[in-house]
């Protein structure tokens, strides 16, 4: 027995050495160790000299990571795809191969996962692909990757991704807003989609929803815009760009490229024209801009917009609160502009607006905006389904003041309602009348009002 | 060579092991040895008598004490780096994986040991005379070991964290008066967030891991005190008379003298009028008896190897859970508390004030009056049906919502077999 009892704690002991043994050895060889050691074997077939080759090949593998406080992320893709900066592996396999096109967007400054999704942190390629359980990021697919512009270039144009601003435009004035919160603002009928992006839902799921929001989920109270497949796709783009991350300084900077196009609407948006002529085009009241980046160094045009009355004390010209990127895209307008495009800004100008014109427009604006145009519709027209509420459909507002006094329809606006039941013993229906007073002011809700009165006006125009 | 033979008896300063003196200096010369006696009764060393519970649950807190320093060099208590240091041990620290998996199976483990030592001990009545207040620091260990499980539980800070100590602490909060404040105080706030996981850690780190140390040298001290291991005590024949415990005044029989060996050496550290307190040992009885080097170490030894292999076994192929980074505004459905807590959860989906407050603080207090309380002397089962019954039907219907709590049941709460699947909801 107690022989046995010494054998069996000497085979136990030797066990628990093997199985040490055995865990190191497994922790030992992870799989990009072999990555490393396949690449510096291409990289050795280049070298001529033996001496080189071989110094080459006794290079200690090691995890290459890029730190990105900046980004709350740290990216060790590169462990294995080791080429990604090396232009003379543009041919290479995968892994290993050169990223041509990056532009401005190096590794070393932005890393992978930014773009890319998956899981920086990891260092095998299932975990590190992101397509495992409980890593919300996948690698995202070429056909979507674009879309990741939109997580740092939120506003203005992306060069070469026009879905991301066709998707926030159909998002501001399809009336998404009127069912689902985005960064505080909207309903809450529906799901609040700021930080959409991070939810890990496919981007094809996305893109069915758009299409068809029964399709794929059933029940969804959300009505079938009928939007095209390019839509579809565009909105899809937009919402994977929602991930609401926390981002350092200088990667918030770039919320807003800043482009001669967005330097126009700028140009057009705050009425330069007005005081300001390009090549002898526009009014006199201010200096002529054409060529004016060749009189003025870049930084005293910058200064001039943030501040006129330091550059010139007793300028007339007002301060523009625009941002730093506003104003770095408007001076590389200022550098391409042209007589004949100030010819065509002028040409486009709309007439001069009544206070009451103004007051509608707003109206229109808050409408369109804070998304009650999504179920009531752009025209007012209503129609969107709603079972079991009266009609069955969200009511048209066209013929609204036939029905309503002006204060109850404000009331309505501000406490909300819930439609009246065709069939009192039928479901709930799924649409209801948000409540707005905590949302809109009632300076706004008024001007809501007068632009449906308005509406009235020419309704009746008709008959 | 003499200079190497000077060093070594320095350091040794015993007989060769090959004699009885030197046997029993290796046992009371030696700081770390002497709370063995240096002869033990070959009883009390049967396996089929303990299982060898309260060792195996000591030896998994030796791991856990090795693993969590080591663990604590790459650790961060702050949220965000929390989780980091979580992917780190993953996938870069070396061997990292294995450590994480060698505490978090430990701990699962502990628990359940201390958990079956306590079954044992109460089946085999052990907590009675001279050993009712051991049974009760045994108790305050078994509370120790589930708070060291459930604060380690929040310091990975991913969702299956966050959430279960959420819900963990919510089951307290319903303690009328001061559950509240109760969970403010252990939370740094109203809900888990960056106070919770720095005060979380200190807990688990710092004053538990002393408290469980403190309580053990007691407990360990206490069990020596009382005559070593528990045996079955009533199949002994004919022995139990010779069995004096002193101290013990319904057994105050008188001390056997028995006649000085003039083999054995006695040392006495001072005359005092009384009776010792610890059990004395009756010449038959001596004759039971076999000295600790060997045979009591080299069983310890084994326990010790068979728990780290066990142990080692499971953390190289299972891997210890990690979801995703912990996200208060995203509550996963349904949001479970610890396994050990689960039976509570359950209660508590019935009535909050019967699993929040009633069971949890009338398990306890019960558990802790059980050597009072049981007033029948005799340890001889069939003495005792009638409480051996009741302590099964209690660990039965803890058993029974524990198992209801894991696998049965689903999002909302509701009762889903674990063979269905059920979808997590997209939408």
């Amino acid at each position: 027995m107690e022989r046995r009892l010494q054998q069996l704690f000497f085979a136990l002991s030797l066990l628990a050495l093997a199985l040490i043994l055995a865990a190191g050895w497994q922790a030992n060889t992870p799989s990009w160790k072999n990555y490393q050691r396949s690449f510096l074997q291409l990289e050795a077939q280049e070298e001529p000299n033996a001496i080189t080759k071989a110094a080459v090949l006794a290079t200690p593998p090691e995890i290459h990571q890029v730190l990105l406080p900046g980004l709350q992320r740290v990216d060790r893709c590169t462990t294995c795809h080791l080429g990604v900066e090396d232009p003379t592996m543009k041919s290479a396999p995968e892994p290993f191969r050169y990223h041509a096109n990056l532009g401005p967007h190096v590794s070393a400054k932005f890393g992978c996962t930014i773009c890319h999704g998956g899981q920086g942190l990891a260092t095998d390629k299932e975990s590190a692909h992101g397509k495992v359980a409980f890593w919300p990021n996948p690698l995202l697919s070429t056909d979507y990757i674009r879309a990741s512009c939109g997580r740092c270039h939120k506003e203005g144009e992306v060069p070469g991704v026009p879905e991301l601003t066709e998707g926030r435009h159909l998002f501001e004035t399809q009336g998404c807003r009127g069912c689902h919160k985005l960064n505080g603002v909207g309903g809450s009928i529906g799901p609040d989609l700021t930080g959409e992006g991070a939810n890990r839902r496919a981007p094809e799921w996305l893109e069915r929803h758009f299409l068809a929001p029964n399709a794929v989920s059933a029940g969804s109270a959300m009505p079938n815009f009928h939007f095209t497949k390019e839509q579809a796709r565009d909105l899809t783009y937009y919402m994977l760009s929602l991930t609401n991350e926390e981002m350092g300084s200088y990667f918030s900077s770039l919320r807003l490229i800043p482009s001669p196009e967005y330097g126009r609407q700028l140009f057009v948006e705050k009425n330069c024209i007005s005081c300001h002529a390009i090549g002898g085009v526009g009014a006199n009241t201010a200096p002529d801009l054409l060529g004016v980046t060749k009189r003025h160094s870049i930084e005293w045009l910058d200064e001039q917009l943030v501040n006129p009355e330091l550059v010139y004390p007793g300028s007339a010209m007002p301060e523009y609160d625009l941002e730093t990127n506003a104003r770095k895209a408007l001076v590389a307008y200022l550098a391409s502009a042209t007589a004949e495009d100030a010819q065509l800004i002028l040409s486009k100008k709309a007439r001069a607006m009544t206070p009451e014109d103004i007051a509608i427009e707003a109206g229109k604006q808050n409408f369109s905006r804070f998304g009650c145009v999504g179920c009531h519709g752009t025209e007012l027209q209503g129609g969107v389904a709603n079972p079991n509420a009266q009609g069955g459909e969200v009511p048209s507002l066209l013929h609204v003041s036939d029905d309503y006094t002006k204060d109850e329809v404000i009331a309505i606006i501000r406490n909300g309602r819930v439609p009246p039941l065709d069939n009192a013993a039928g479901p709930t229906p799924p649409l209801y009348m948000p409540s707005w007073k905590k949302v809109l002011s009632d300076e706004d809700i008024n001007r809501i009002a007068d632009y449906l009165w308005s509406k009235r006006q020419k309704a009746k125009d008709a008959w | 060579m003499n200079l190497i033979r000077e060093i070594w008896q320095s350091i040794v300063r015993r007989d060769p092991l090959s004699t009885d003196k030197g046997k029993s200096e290796l046992v009371f010369l030696n700081v770390w040895l002497h709370i063995h006696p240096a002869k033990v009764k070959k009883e009390n060393m049967k396996f089929r008598h303990t299982f060898y519970l309260g060792f195996i649950t000591f030896f998994l807190f030796l791991i856990l004490l090795t693993t969590g320093i080591a663990l604590m060099v790459y650790y961060r208590p702050y949220p965000a780096q929390a989780y980091q240091d979580m992917k780190d041990l993953q996938f870069a620290v070396f061997m990292g994986t294995f450590l994480r998996n060698m505490h978090r199976w430990a701990a699962h483990g502990m628990v359940v040991c201390v958990l079956l030592h306590m079954c044992r001990v109460f089946y085999t009545g052990s907590y009675k005379k001279p050993r009712q207040f051991n049974w009760v620091i045994g108790v305050l260990l078994l509370l120790v070991t589930l708070s060291l499980s459930f604060t380690g539980y929040l310091l990975p800070w991913d969702q299956l964290a966050y959430w279960a100590i959420t819900v963990g602490t919510n089951i307290g909060s319903y303690a009328p008066l001061i559950g509240g404040q109760l969970r403010e105080l252990l939370l740094g706030g109203h809900s888990v967030g960056e106070g919770a996981l720095i005060r979380f850690y200190v807990l688990h780190v710092a004053v538990l891991p002393a408290a469980m140390i403190l309580l053990t040298i007691v407990h360990f001290w206490r069990v020596r005190k009382d005559g070593g291991l528990s045996r079955p005590v009533w199949k002994l024949k004919g022995k139990q008379e010779g069995l004096v415990t002193i101290g013990a005044p319904t057994q105050a029989a008188a001390l056997q003298a028995t006649a000085a060996s003039k083999d054995k050496t006695y040392g006495l550290m001072e005359v005092v009028t009384g009776k010792p307190i610890f059990e004395t040992v009756t010449l038959e009885e001596e004759e039971d008896t076999v000295f600790s080097y060997p045979y009591a170490f080299v069983r310890e030894a084994v326990a010790l190897m068979a728990t780290v292999t066990t142990i080692m076994t499971m953390s190289l192929f299972l891997n210890a859970p990690l979801e995703e980074l912990a996200n208060p505004a995203k509550t996963p459905n349904p949001a479970k508390a610890p396994w050990y807590f689960l039976g509570l959860q359950e209660l508590v989906s019935h009535s909050a004030f019967l699993g929040g407050v009633v069971a949890p603080a009338l398990m306890v207090l019960m558990l802790l009056a059980i050597p009072y309380l049981d007033r029948n002397p005799s340890r001889r089962p069939g003495d005792r049906k009638l409480i051996l019954w009741l302590f099964t039907i209690f660990v039965a219907a803890n058993l029974v919502l524990i198992v209801i709590g894991t696998f049965f049941r689903g999002p909302g709460w509701a009762l889903v077999p674990p063979w269905v699947h059920v979808a997590a909801g997209a939408e």
